[in-house]
């Protein structure tokens, strides 16, 4: 018999724990090969209320397992998400979450006001790890205060599930992961790419138009699984596994590690057909274990 | 668009340091059309693929020719008979043919399309005129083939002493490949050409928003999807970075 593959995000029932991560599926309609039955969900390219042009390239250089990129969030704004995009997904057989973005915390509240109904769209993803322009470019996610404060600006603007996205440059996940809980954030997706940079040696410039990108793939996958974990340890909201995952086995590795689900990112770049593969592969080791159902896998959870 | 395990089939030398590199890819090679790419990737190898024009297709297999410019190429050019990639395509827009001639002008590895052009032209019915540039006669590519073939190299050592473009007759289609500089003095002499353009790239099919082209109009598009062939006049050249290099350090 087939293992029962669903979860419980919050209030989200999901047919399955792997969803595509923000960025590597475009808005759900892009990524060719893939069969849809696998996908538990998509998470949408990061959107702002008013369309991006994104920064000028080079955007992307590979580094050793990974990647730097620096797109800059290019998209076409809120208005055309609302008319191109979210009907389609309102005929889809799996939720569309938004991932939202702003220079404010009221910026993140409008989003999530004119998302709000919208038919498509079943949730949103905040991404924190934008600078916050009123205090000086400081960054929402490195600041309990500021991270609690867009969490609370859209859980105020909606009733839909909303999951925050930590970033992994901070001090202690732990103490993000209690402020967005205590803001009201339904779960957490740990954790988004690490800032890095590379050099290249025949111009002794930054091979990044913008110095620096963020980090994907499996290079970052041990501190994707330890950064997840200890989001896990401090809250009771389910968290979303992400970092690095290409194959089941590291799927697992989340799973095991305390995430509710997990979402797969860079590997779809790869091999269009990653997210079926990990999928299968998840249910593979389910059955050849004995499980009958993901809610059987034993967890290595201890509480802070 | 498919996915193919493709056994490499054969390897031959096409100038100094050029080489084309044959697999059987039958779904690809029956669908391609001049101008479009493959994404290619291999394990053990670097993480993302790498984007190849497809250089010609033919009976199941298709050609694409590289020099090796890092270690992602390097492994390439290393593997024996058989072995086997991963083969992403056919991707992206390629050439328009119209008309009753065309033109292809092509520097150093911007040969990468023309075969397959000649192909598609001879196919429509076009007189081809290929004129085909490189630094030295050692580094120009042995095959390239028309109704005429005007070679041009930098150092005078055969054929026109100077760059493909500028000893290019003028027509009203041409097609045009090679580094970004060349691109860009082609744009400048014909707004109007069908221009392949090189990009660092990630996924290949429209996701990463990697392989930005910056515009005329402002903002950016996708080689990989709204390209690689550009109206030269469209692109924004002094923002497309001139020189490429894959930097893996694994």
């Amino acid at each position: 018999m087939k293992p029962d593959l669903s979860v419980e995000v919050g209030s989200l029932r999901l047919r399955g724990p792997v969803l595509a991560a923000s960025g590597t599926f475009g808005y759900g309609t892009e990524v060719p090969l893939l069969e849809r039955r696998a996908l538990a969900g998509v998470v949408s390219k990061g959107i702002f209320l008013r369309p991006r042009e994104g920064t000028p390239p080079p955007r992307i250089v590979e580094t050793p397992g990974g990647m730097l990129n620096a797109i800059g969030l290019q998209g076409p704004g809120v208005e055309v998400l609302i008319s191109d995009y979210a009907p389609k997904w309102a005929a889809w057989d799996f939720p569309v979450l938004v991932n939202i973005n702003g220079e404010s915390a009221n910026e993140y509240g409008e989003l999530a006001a004119r998302l709000d109904g919208v038919p498509g769209v079943a949730g949103f993803e905040i991404n924190i790890s934008c600078p916050n322009v009123e205090q000086g470019g400081l960054y929402f996610g490195n600041d309990p205060r500021a991270a609690a404060a867009v969490t609370e600006a859209v859980r105020r603007r909606t009733k839909l599930p909303v999951w925050v996205k930590l970033t992994p440059m901070v001090g202690d996940i732990g103490v993000i992961a209690r402020a967005v809980e205590g803001a009201g954030a339904d779960a957490l997706c740990a954790i988004n790419t690490f800032v890095g940079m590379s050099i290249d040696l025949s111009s002794y410039r930054p091979r990044l138009s913008f110095r620096t990108g963020g980090l994907s793939g499996p290079a970052i996958r041990p501190l994707a699984v330890h950064l997840a974990h200890q989001a896990a340890r401090a809250v009771r909201i389910p968290v979303i596994g992400i970092g690095g995952i290409a194959r089941a086995e590291d799927a697992l590795e989340f799973l095991v590690a305390g995430c509710a689900a997990v979402q797969v990112g860079t590997a779809t770049f790869v091999n269009p057909k990653a997210i079926e593969e990990v999928h299968d592969g998840i249910a593979a080791h389910l059955q050849a274990k004995g499980f009958g159902s993901l809610a059987d896998l034993p967890r290595y959870l201890p509480r802070d | 668009m498919f996915l193919v395990d493709a056994p490499v089939t054969g390897r031959r030398q096409v100038a100094r340091g050029m080489f084309v590199l044959g697999f059987h890819a039958p779904e690809i090679a029956n669908s391609v059309r001049a101008g479009q790419f493959v994404n290619i990737g291999w394990t053990p190898g670097p993480l993302l693929r790498r984007p190849f024009s497809v250089y010609r297709a033919e009976d199941s297999h298709i050609e694409v020719v590289l020099k090796a410019v890092g270690v992602g190429t390097e492994q390439l050019l290393a593997m024996q008979i058989g072995h086997r990639v991963s083969c992403l395509g056919p991707l992206g827009r390629g050439f328009e043919m119209t008309g009753s001639g065309v033109v292809l002008v092509s520097g150093g590895l911007g040969v990468a399309p023309m075969p397959l052009a000649v192909r598609d032209a001879r196919a429509a019915g076009m007189e081809v005129t290929w004129v085909h540039g490189a630094r030295t006669a050692a580094d120009l590519c042995a095959e390239a083939d028309g109704d005429r073939v005007i070679w041009a190299t930098d150092d005078g050592s055969q054929g026109f002493h100077g760059t493909a473009v500028v000893a290019a007759p003028d027509a009203d289609l041409v097609l045009a490949c090679g580094p970004n500089p060349m691109l860009a003095a082609a744009a400048e002499r014909w707004p109007h050409a069908q221009v392949a353009v090189e990009t660092y790239m990630g996924c290949g099919t429209g996701v990463c928003l990697g392989c930005a082209v910056p515009l005329h109009r402002g903002g950016y598009d996708r080689a990989c999807t709204e390209g690689p062939v550009y109206r030269a006049g469209d692109v924004d050249w002094s923002a497309l970075p001139s020189h490429l290099h894959y930097a893996v350090g694994a």
